[in-house]
């Protein structure tokens, strides 16, 4: 009598089981795994975006994986490239595209925007598209395309009886404003209020350096050498470190552990703050200012900004080509860019939704978002080279020690090209061939 | 039967998860392997890049060890005098027992978020503590000079399953030694030196090896939430280099390398304090 009842419940159990499973796999149909990262206001974009998508294909389902964070996102990435199960679809930034063009993961997708009735790349903004190219094939479709702008608190700029920034505003004019800005009132000798929070970074000093006539290497193409050691980029990373180490209209290294530039913006204690795009959703946060953003100041060497974009890219490996492929034409279609430009997360990639209220919603701050649209003339991309991550990753933390005066900066800069040599070897080794 | 049977799962679980990668990890660690496309053999290559064209590995090394050398004795010794503290049964020693068992039980990542807090230069609370004594305030994790003790720090405090194991061996001491040392005048410095530490030395061994392995593999945690590695390496131990250098920058042949070399070093040290603590301590065969 109990080993009957006992079978009963393991019947029942079983028979539970495989109804969930049923439920939950429901195996009819197209399947595409689509991976993204973000805050919750970019995931919610994206789940906005599937469910359209599930409206006008229900015979196709995208299953998002949601990551948390741009680093855990590369993690993901590699360890299910190992595992031989990428997601189908995947956001990739240009600066990481050709590690993964080289080695022949990605599915390119310029046969499939040939045939496409949807997509049409004159369509998009050009230098949206161009990063995306590895040797002569488009391998990904961007979403998006905003350049470095100046975020700044309105309120604080009434308060000091300072102009806002215009479009054309000077380096010294960015300088003399970041220090005007900087208040230390009880003379303690750490300021109360910053004027500028940056981060000492390679992203973010490139703007610098190309506005000077700088550069980063010789020629975008097949790099052969670093030129950040030439008098124009060197100018102009002194002048950028001086930011911190000589007028102090920056947080030090202390103050910047205490509480970052980013959040020291949000709480009304720093003035400007320099960020891409991605930054807007949160900010839409900010209840006791009110804040808008402005073009980067403009160079000797003219007006210049930096590509900030990510692109649709589908894994060599995916099952079911033809059903990602549906997917990412719908996101990239005029209703698909709408769904997430609406986030405020991108600026879209395609000139009809960046010029259209979904972009440039008048109620929704900043108010001058146009000044996304306005610098993209101005926007260059970093070069597209296999060990690039390498070689931006050094920069960068030498960068950082300067900026905060652990380093002599010039000594900083010299360090950073004998360490980064090994890979701008390694660069042009693997353009010429064996 | 019954029981060998029982074992199957775990044996799968083993097999799969512990066993195979392992095995594949040393494979990998003789590759030149991006996780991208298939492995390539390169024989020790991996390892001699390590030592002498790799910049950040022998930091990462070096970093490691000085964090093991100081953060296992630290725990060890806190956990013993938290165990001598609390193992007499007087009133209110549960509570106060829960209280120091209490870091054991937070989630990692929670743990190493508080201890941000706790070190955070201009707000947190152990600088105001020391700026209230006029005493001079660290940058800590802030500056390149402080960073690891900033880690040690953290990593000390988290001593709730060492108490614990430690006042079970206390517990296990029969008292009547105790009375039998009073007796013939032993102070509480020989009681303790002459009963209490030899005989509760094979908890003390398991907790140093448990320690010296935790300071050496356990730290991902720490490091990722606290420091990331910086500033400029400062705390960048062997666990987060391996994890950088294989899922971040996918060079999983050099990560698999390091791996082997972390797993070789801290069994080394193992073996070490094996026979460092086999002549000391408590033997009742002798």
């Amino acid at each position: 009598m109990l080993n009957r009842r006992w079978l009963m419940i393991g019947v029942v159990w079983l028979v539970g089981v495989v109804a969930l499973l049923l439920i939950q796999g429901d195996g009819s149909g197209a399947q595409v795994s689509f991976m993204i990262f973000g805050d919750p206001a970019e995931i919610a974009a994206y789940e906005g975006l599937v469910a359209a998508f599930h409206e006008q294909h229900p015979d196709t389902r995208v299953e998002l994986i949601k990551v948390a964070d741009q680093a855990d996102y590369r993690a993901r990435l590699a360890a299910d490239f190992a595992g031989g199960t990428p997601p189908d679809v995947m956001l990739i930034n240009y600066r990481r595209m050709a590690q993964f063009a080289d080695a022949g993961v990605l599915e390119a997708l310029q046969p499939y925007v040939e045939a496409s009735s949807v997509i049409n790349l004159d369509e998009f903004y050009e230098n949206s598209i161009e990063p995306f190219y590895w040797d002569g094939v488009l391998q990904c479709i961007p979403q998006n395309l905003s350049s470095l702008v100046v975020f700044y608190n309105r309120d604080l700029f009434d308060v000091a009886g300072i102009p806002y920034p215009q479009m054309g505003w000077t380096w010294d004019d960015f300088l003399a404003t970041a220090e005007a800005l900087t208040i230390d009132a009880d003379g303690d000798g750490t300021p109360e209020q910053y004027g500028l929070g940056i981060e000492p970074s390679m992203i973010r000093l490139m703007p610098f350096i190309w506005g000077n006539g700088g550069d980063v290497v010789d020629f975008y193409e097949q790099p052969t050498g670093l030129t950040m050691f030439r008098e124009d980029a060197v100018t102009a990373y002194l002048w950028f470190v001086a930011l911190s180490t000589e007028h102090g209209v920056v947080p030090n290294r202390v103050q910047e552990q205490a509480q970052d530039s980013e959040n020291r913006f949000m709480n009304g204690t720093t003035a400007m703050f320099l960020n891409s795009r991605r930054g807007v959703p949160t900010y839409r946060g900010i209840t006791g200012f009110t804040w808008d953003a402005a073009a980067l100041p403009v160079g000797p060497a003219g007006p210049m900004g930096i590509l900030h974009a990510d692109a649709y890219c589908m894994a060599a490996a995916a099952k079911d080509k033809s059903a990602a492929w549906r997917f990412i034409e719908f996101a990239n279609s005029i209703e698909g860019q709408t769904l997430v430009a609406r986030s405020g997360r991108t600026v879209p990639s395609l000139r009809a939704v960046a010029e259209s209220p979904a972009f440039l919603d008048p109620n929704a701050a900043p108010a001058n978002s146009r000044v996304f649209l306005d610098t993209i003339p101005a926007i260059r991309a970093l070069p597209r080279m296999v060990y690039w991550v390498d070689i931006e990753l050094i920069f960068s933390e030498e960068i950082e020690r300067a900026f905060y005066g652990e380093a002599e900066p010039l000594e900083a800069l010299r360090v950073a090209g004998r360490r980064a040599i090994e890979y701008m070897e390694l660069e042009v080794l693997r353009w010429r061939g064996p | 039967m019954f029981s060998r049977t029982l074992l199957i799962p775990f044996g799968v679980g083993a097999l799969a998860l512990i066993v195979l990668p392992a095995i594949v990890t040393v494979i990998l660690a003789f590759t030149l392997y991006d996780a991208q496309t298939a492995p390539i053999w390169r024989g020790n290559q991996n390892f001699i890049d390590l030592f002498v064209i790799d910049p950040i590995f022998p930091i990462a090394a070096r970093n490691t060890l000085i964090f093991t050398a100081v953060a296992t004795p630290l725990r060890v010794l806190g956990a013993l005098g938290l165990a001598l503290l609390l193992s007499p049964e007087r009133r209110g020693a549960r509570l106060y027992r829960s209280g120091a068992f209490l870091p054991a039980i937070v989630p990692e990542i929670a743990y190493a978020l508080a201890w941000v807090w706790v070190l955070n230069p201009v707000y947190g609370p152990l600088n105001q503590i020391l700026g209230a004594f006029g005493l001079p305030q660290p940058a800590w994790l802030g500056s390149p000079d402080t960073a690891l003790s900033g880690l040690v720090l953290a990593g000390a405090f988290q001593l709730g399953e060492g108490m614990v194991i430690l006042i079970a061996g206390l517990k296990a001491v029969p008292n009547d030694l105790y009375r039998a040392a009073s007796v013939d005048g032993a102070g509480r410095w020989a009681r303790f030196w002459r009963i209490t530490l030899p005989l509760i030395q094979p908890w003390l061994a398991v907790l140093l090896i448990r320690d010296l392995l935790w300071a050496a593999q356990g730290t991902f945690t720490l490091t990722r939430v606290m420091t990331l590695g910086g500033p400029y390496y400062s705390t960048l131990l062997m666990p987060l280099y391996i994890y950088e250098e294989a899922f971040d920058r996918f060079r999983f042949g050099l990560g698999a390398a390091a791996t082997v070399l972390l797993v070789m070093a801290a069994a080394a040290a193992t073996v070490l304090a094996f026979i460092a603590l086999r002549g000391w301590g408590f033997d009742d065969e002798a």
